[in-house]
């Protein structure tokens, strides 16, 4: 089954006195559910940009994109926001965290964009913590973790709403090798175990190695590596 | 240093959006300031103008013995200023005497006055307020009247200075209301020790005066001095003065008051150029006396009190308009401190850092005051340009605006500088910086707030009953002087009110969780989110209530103060006309007369009948009324009787006809008590007196259209019947709904049968000095600027929270956040902000408000007891203010909406 279908999808950003950009060109990419997709390339050649297509988070200039049966082109920003809400978890380099909110808060806040009652959402929450081994931090401050932890929190957070795609964006990028490992498991167990599918963005290539397929983007084209 | 300048220029230019924010505040502050200022200039106008509109004779030309009085006045009337000339005689004399039915009585110095037919019609002074002039008689002052017990047909034997007498029959009693300074001594040394005038007076025809006195008096003759010790008295221990002339001739003259500057300084320079001009004609001829330079001497310091308490009132919009820039600075912090990196990673000390940094502030301060005094100007020409164009329009708006620059340049810099300071050292040593935020800032730690707010309470107290308060000077003009301490209260207040509301703001917003709990079963996870949120940001968001509040505070004190202001000087000018409308006949009428007067406008009348009586040897004012239908017409208060109820007081005079009312000071004097009869002597029909007895129902303090002194108070219908004199002295009239518009009505409808005048022309005769000075320009300008640095505030905060927070608003979006719930965010802050901050402006509002009211205290006979609150214009402000906080919160909304998720979240 295809969890993600991309068909000619192009994003171009206009630049003062210079020809738009083209960060993604005519990109063609389907995932299947329970596939792990690895991308990488050098900074600036569009990798975010397309996760964020991918996400819903942006429109694409041209092209269709397909998630979990959904063509994204006919959902409003309200049912995009909710196809996040339950079923695309997002991981961010920068771990996304909200300083305001204490760490249980913070994972389960899809939940709470969901409108799932209180007490489900401290369970789930708690449970998602116990999953990435920090169930002992619910309470705690966002700033008294570690960056290592900060991300565990992040894919915490990605996978309490037991997602049917994750969408990770340089999640080891801010960490050293071993913690990037521990994360990189983390979302690897959650392709094995729950058979969502994993759009992986990196620059590292060890960690694009694991991916079930690689793919490449220079200058807004992808190409599959063999 | 240069290249630090150029930088610090360039700053602004390349941060156009940092630049901006600083910018409105500032801009605002010095618009806020130039139409205060031209209000002020404006005022200056009015006040000029409507002083000299009691002036009714600008200058007194003293002739020189022997001098000419034709030729004089065509020399004064040839002078292109002179708008008028009017040839007047005062002759003093020694004593006046009267021998009736075997009695005799004699009174002191006096004077007696000849004018010319006309005069009084042309001036208001001098009009006869029973009986009439007639040829080779005289009128005489109510004072003169009751000194020696005369009435209309007696003969009174003056005996003139030089051992000569004039015998003269009495025609009238003459009203000399506004004849101080003409009937006074005329030389300066004279006026400036506060000599009084005259109480015996006497008027008769310029004609006959020169007939019948003057050539009785030797020549070279003086008066006597009324002040001159009697053989036995004690020695004299004032000042000396050259005896007066006994014989003194004069031109009064009437200027062209178009001609003259708004100004009331440029106003004397005008009248003393002129009055220069005048002498020089008349060189040896005659000396001019400016009487009205001596009207606009008190004025110049009034005004100077009047512009303190109109930048006092505007104060508190000065103050938060320079605020808003702290507001901007924290909106603008990251973009600050990346520039103080950037320079800092290019080799800057902090010197140097902070040369560029407050150069920057400097130069956005001098833009923005710049921009906001042009703004201000087009504001004060707007409203006041009227005003101004009587003086020098383009000067005064240019001197305006560079004071205004100057001043708010000055102030925006170290407002400016302030929040920099801080920016740069956290920039520094982000850590200490923390330590200190903890500990919470030195007022805090001292409780300045509470000490403040209980000093203020106590000077509340204390200086309770000071404030503006009239007082006469030399001329006999109203003049104000002003308790500091009255504003020492409202400020203490209004300080203590906003550290004290930063102090709890700040410790609820602390308390996020419970905040956040409410907010998001009101507005679900947004508004959840936002409690959150304004606890994180809690130092920020406390100052943006703040600033609301104070915005909303400064709204509402003004405008209570307003109110009251208008209430009292309405409650005033009813007390002295009677009610909305006065109608005086042009011919004599009787009572049944008034229903001619109703009609459409009009929703009661009732005639009113004021007569000179005599209570013994004593002249009062008889107020003959319909007690069933006065109180429907005119302002009756409780206070105004003693012992009594208003009602009461005219129940009592319904019950029994003959009863009357009597002032404390008859009651006293007289020794009578409630029941007793009195017998007074009314004239009748031919001015003839006739005993007629009333009894006594009790003691009346004010009453409309009383004098201050003593009056009574009777049926008008039993006078009428025992006197067989049933005329009316004028209508009292009550309108339907607005009353220019009713006067005007009525007066289409009375023809030329009533002279109409009303509350709005009797406000305007009354007031002088600064409590003459419409305040609701100013209002308007203050409240203006209160909705538009309210409005600022918010979206200022709102922008700088959505700048702060992209990053965390795209990252809410990517987990699933929907478009609805981020704006809820938005309206959580906008709500916790606005209603916070707009329910602690009202209240504090009201505080300052009350507080302000010293100031007032003993302007207004009588004086406010309660402020007024006017609702509807409150409800308007803080509707509008949250109409305005809307308004911002769509903006921040657009600006959310055009947030670009994907960039936000690709790391920087």
């Amino acid at each position: 089954m295809t969890a993600i279908a991309c068909r000619r999808v192009t994003r171009r950003f206009a630049r003062d006195g210079l020809e738009p950009l083209r960060a993604v060109d005519a990109v063609d990419l389907e995932v299947q559910a329970g596939e792990f997709v690895s991308i990488v390339g050098p900074s600036g050649s569009g990798k975010t940009t397309l996760l964020g297509l991918l996400g819903g988070l942006e429109p694409p200039d041209e092209g269709e994109i397909v998630v979990l049966g959904h063509d994204l082109a006919r959902l409003t920003a309200t049912e995009r926001a909710r196809l996040r809400q339950h079923r695309v978890g997002i991981v961010f380099q920068s771990f996304g965290l909200i300083s305001s909110l204490r760490v249980g808060e913070n994972v389960a806040l899809p939940l709470t964009f969901a409108g799932i009652p209180e007490a489900e959402r401290r369970g789930r929450a708690a449970a998602a913590l116990e999953e990435v081994r920090l169930g002992h931090v619910v309470d705690a401050r966002v700033d008294e973790l570690s960056g290592g932890e900060r991300q565990r929190v992040g894919v915490a957070r990605a996978l309490v709403i037991e997602p049917a795609i994750l969408l990770a964006d340089e999640p080891t990028g801010s960490l050293d090798d071993e913690t990037g490992d521990l994360v990189l498991d983390l979302l690897v167990d959650a392709v094995r175990h729950r058979g969502c599918s994993l759009v992986l963005v990196t620059h590292d290539l060890r960690s694009a190695a694991r991916g079930d397929r690689r793919w490449e983007m220079h200058d807004g084209r992808l190409s599959e590596v063999a | 240093m240069m290249p630090f300048i150029g930088h610090a220029i360039r700053l602004v230019v390349r941060e156009p959006r940092r630049s901006l924010a600083a910018l409105v505040g500032v801009a605002m502050a010095s618009a806020l300031v130039t139409s205060v200022l031209l209000f002020g200039s404006a005022s200056g106008a009015t006040v000029t103008r409507r002083a000299l509109a009691e002036v009714t004779v600008d200058a007194q030309v003293l002739l020189a013995g022997g001098a000419n009085a034709t030729t004089a006045k065509a020399i004064l009337a040839a002078d292109p200023a002179v708008r008028a000339t009017y040839p007047f005689d005062l002759v003093h004399f020694d004593a006046a005497a009267l021998s009736k039915a075997g009695t005799a009585t004699q009174t002191s110095t006096g004077v007696l006055v000849g004018i010319d037919p006309g005069y009084d019609a042309a001036t208001g002074l001098f009009a006869a307020s029973s009986g009439v002039a007639a040829p080779g008689k005289i009128l005489i002052s109510r004072d003169l009247a009751s000194n020696l017990g005369a009435v209309p047909g007696d003969q009174v034997t003056f005996t003139l200075p030089g051992g000569g007498s004039v015998d003269l029959v009495v025609s009238g009693v003459v009203a000399t209301t506004g004849a101080d300074l003409l009937l006074g001594p005329i030389d300066a040394a004279h006026r400036a020790a506060g000599a009084n005038p005259p109480a015996n007076v006497a008027v008769m025809a310029r004609s006959d005066i020169e007939a019948l006195v003057i050539p009785k008096i030797p020549a070279g003759a003086t008066a006597a001095d009324p002040s001159a010790p009697a053989a036995s008295g004690s020695a004299v221990t004032g000042p000396v003065f050259a005896a007066d002339p006994a014989i003194r001739r004069e031109v009064q003259i009437q200027l062209q008051h178009a001609q003259l500057p708004g100004d009331p300084v440029e106003a004397q320079r005008w009248l003393d150029t002129v009055r220069r001009r005048l002498d020089r004609q008349g060189a040896g001829t005659f000396q001019v006396i400016d009487d009205a330079a001596a009207s606009l001497e008190p004025l110049a310091a009034d005004l100077a009190w009047g512009q303190i308490l109109f930048i006092f009132l505007a104060l508190p919009g000065i103050i938060l308009a320079l605020a808003l820039s702290r507001l901007a600075a924290d909106a603008t912090a990251d973009t600050t401190r990346r520039h103080a990196a950037l320079l800092r990673a290019r080799g800057a000390t902090t010197g140097q850092l902070r040369l560029v940094f407050v150069g920057a502030a400097v130069v956005t301060a001098a833009l923005g005051s710049l921009v906001g005094a042009v703004f201000g100007s087009i504001v004060g020409i707007g409203l006041f340009g009227g005003a101004l164009a009587t003086t020098d329009p383009a000067g005064t708006i240019a001197r305006v605006a560079v004071v205004a620059v100057a001043l708010t340049t000055l102030l925006a810099s170290i407002a400016a500088y302030i929040p920099l300071r801080s920016q740069l050292r956290e920039e520094i040593a982000l850590g200490r910086q923390e330590l200190q935020r903890v500990r919470g800032p030195l007022w805090q730690r001292a409780y300045l707030d509470l000490i403040a707010l209980a000093a203020g309470g106590v000077v509340y107290v204390i200086a309770g009953g000071t404030g503006v308060h009239p007082v006469l000077n030399a001329e006999g003009n109203p003049t104000v002087t002003l308790a500091l301490t009255s504003f020492i209260a409202p400020l203490l207040f209004w300080s203590a009110g906003t550290l004290l509301l930063l102090r709890l703001v700040t410790a609820a917003l602390r308390r996020s969780n419970r905040l956040s709990r409410a907010m998001a079963r009101i507005l679900g996870p947004g508004g959840g989110l936002a409690g959150r949120s304004l606890g994180a940001r809690a130092t920020t968001a406390s100052r943006a209530i703040v600033v609301l509040a104070l915005a909303t505070s400064f709204a509402t004190s003004v405008l209570v103060f307003d109110a009251t202001y208008r209430q009292q000087q309405r409650v005033d000018a009813e007390l002295t006309l009677g009610a909305d409308i006065k109608a005086v006949a042009t011919a004599p009428v009787t009572a049944a007369a008034v229903d001619t007067l109703r009609g459409p406008g009009v929703t009661a009348v009732t005639p009113f009948v004021d007569r000179v009586v005599y209570v013994g040897p004593e002249a009062q004012d008889l107020l003959a009324i319909d007690a069933a239908t006065l109180a429907t017409v005119a302002p009756l208060s409780d206070s105004f009787f003693q012992g009594m109820t208003a009602a009461g007081a005219m129940d009592a005079l319904r019950a029994a006809p003959d009863a009357i009312l009597v002032s404390a000071e008859t009651a006293t004097d007289y020794s009578i008590v409630p029941g007793d009869h009195l017998k007074i002597r009314v004239p009748d029909a031919n001015g003839n007196l006739v005993t007629v007895v009333f009894t006594m129902a009790g003691i009346a303090l004010e009453f409309p259209t009383a004098p201050k002194d003593a009056f009574l108070v009777a049926n008008q219908s039993y006078v009428a019947a025992q006197t067989g004199n049933d005329q009316i002295s004028w209508a009292l009239v009550k309108a339907d709904g607005e009353v220019t518009a009713a006067a005007s009505r009525l007066t289409g409808r009375a023809g030329g049968g009533w002279g109409i005048s009303d509350l709005t022309m009797t406000t305007a005769r009354l007031a002088n000095s600064i409590t003459s000075v419409d305040l609701s320009s100013l209002v308007g300008i203050d409240v203006t600027f209160a909705v538009l640095i309210a409005a600022v505030g918010v979206a200022l905060f709102l922008l700088a929270g959505l700048a702060e927070r992209r990053r965390e608003l795209a990252t809410l979006t990517a987990i699933g956040a929907e478009p609805r719930q981020l704006r809820a965010t938005l309206v959580g802050e906008a709500l916790v902000i606005g209603v916070a901050g707009i329910l602690a402006g009202l209240l504090t509002g009201a505080l300052v408000g009350v507080a302000l009211l010293q100031i007032l205290a003993g302007v207004f006979d009588p004086p406010a007891d309660r402020p007024a609150v006017p609702i509807a214009a409150v409800g308007l402000m803080a509707g509008t203010i949250i109409a305005a906080v809307v308004v911002a919160l769509i903006i921040a909304d657009r600006a959310l909406a055009r947030l670009a998720v994907v960039a936000e979240l690709r790391e920087r």
